[in-house]
């Protein structure tokens, strides 16, 4: 029984998702053509301009390195917040020693 | 046939010889075309995490704690973040994050495409790659190490 609801709702959640990306008739992300252009202007722009201001032809390390360093640099510190995190838990605490399990 | 302190057996121990240097030739790669090349510093540096983690599934943790340094890795991966940090700094005479080496920078200024050129951008590859691969490590050996699960 509860497999089989496993398996119906699996079919459920492929269905769902082959009529949202169905181009004709599901979700549109965002306009095309030349109104893309018009509201998402920043992709343009890194495209155009990322290679001569940048340097990188990898314009997506021209982008997380320079004009979202920032960004680079809170994911670092969340890298690094994980680690103490992952270390200072898993420790052997003072009371573990006591403990006969 | 000593499957003391958790190593996988012969089989796993050899591959693990052999594909272990490919794994961290190829990371290594990732992080120095960072710039020209899809991925990065932070992919690559995963990659090569990948091969210290095979290290440690495949000898076992006895083997790991070996040749396992931890204030080695702290200090690399303090130099990373601030190797990171610095070469943003470089260019904060006009803003944070400002890419001053590229274009009149003194060293990194090849053509677009060639390896040494986009200014910080390797710096900054290399940095993150060494801190990833420091952190991931330390990470999955701290894990290893203070599992209290054992009997």
């Amino acid at each position: 029984m509860k497999r089989t609801l496993a398996y119906l709702s699996l079919l459920f959640i492929l269905g769902v998702l082959l009529y949202v990306a169905n181009p004709n008739y599901g979700l549109k992300f965002g306009p095309g053509g030349e109104e893309w252009k018009a509201l998402r202007y920043t992709d343009d722009y890194y495209i155009t301009h990322g290679l001569e201001e940048v340097g990188g032809t990898n314009i997506v390390t021209d982008i997380v390195f320079d004009y979202r360093g920032y960004d680079t640099i809170g994911e670092a510190t969340v890298l690094f917040t994980a680690i103490a995190g992952a270390v200072a838990l898993f420790r052997p605490w003072r009371r573990d020693g006591d403990e006969h399990h | 046939m000593s499957t003391t302190d958790g190593d996988m057996g012969v089989i796993v121990r050899t591959g693990a010889r052999a594909t272990i240097p490919l794994i961290g030739i190829f990371g290594a790669y990732i992080v120095a075309h960072g710039h020209l090349t899809p991925g990065g510093g932070f992919q690559g540096g995963a990659t090569i995490a990948g091969a210290g983690i095979l290290f440690l599934l495949a000898f076992g943790l006895g083997e790991m704690k070996r040749h396992f340094n931890k204030n080695l890795y702290s200090v690399l991966e303090g130099i990373g973040g601030l190797a990171f940090l610095g070469a943003a700094m470089l260019g904060i005479g006009t803003a944070f994050f400002y890419n001053v080496l590229w274009h009149n920078g003194p060293f990194f200024n090849g053509k677009p495409g060639t390896l040494l050129s986009a200014g910080y951008l390797p710096i900054m590859n290399l940095a993150v790659g060494l801190k990833v691969f420091t952190g991931l490590v330390s990470a999955m050996v701290g894990l290893a190490l203070y599992r209290r699960w054992r009997k």
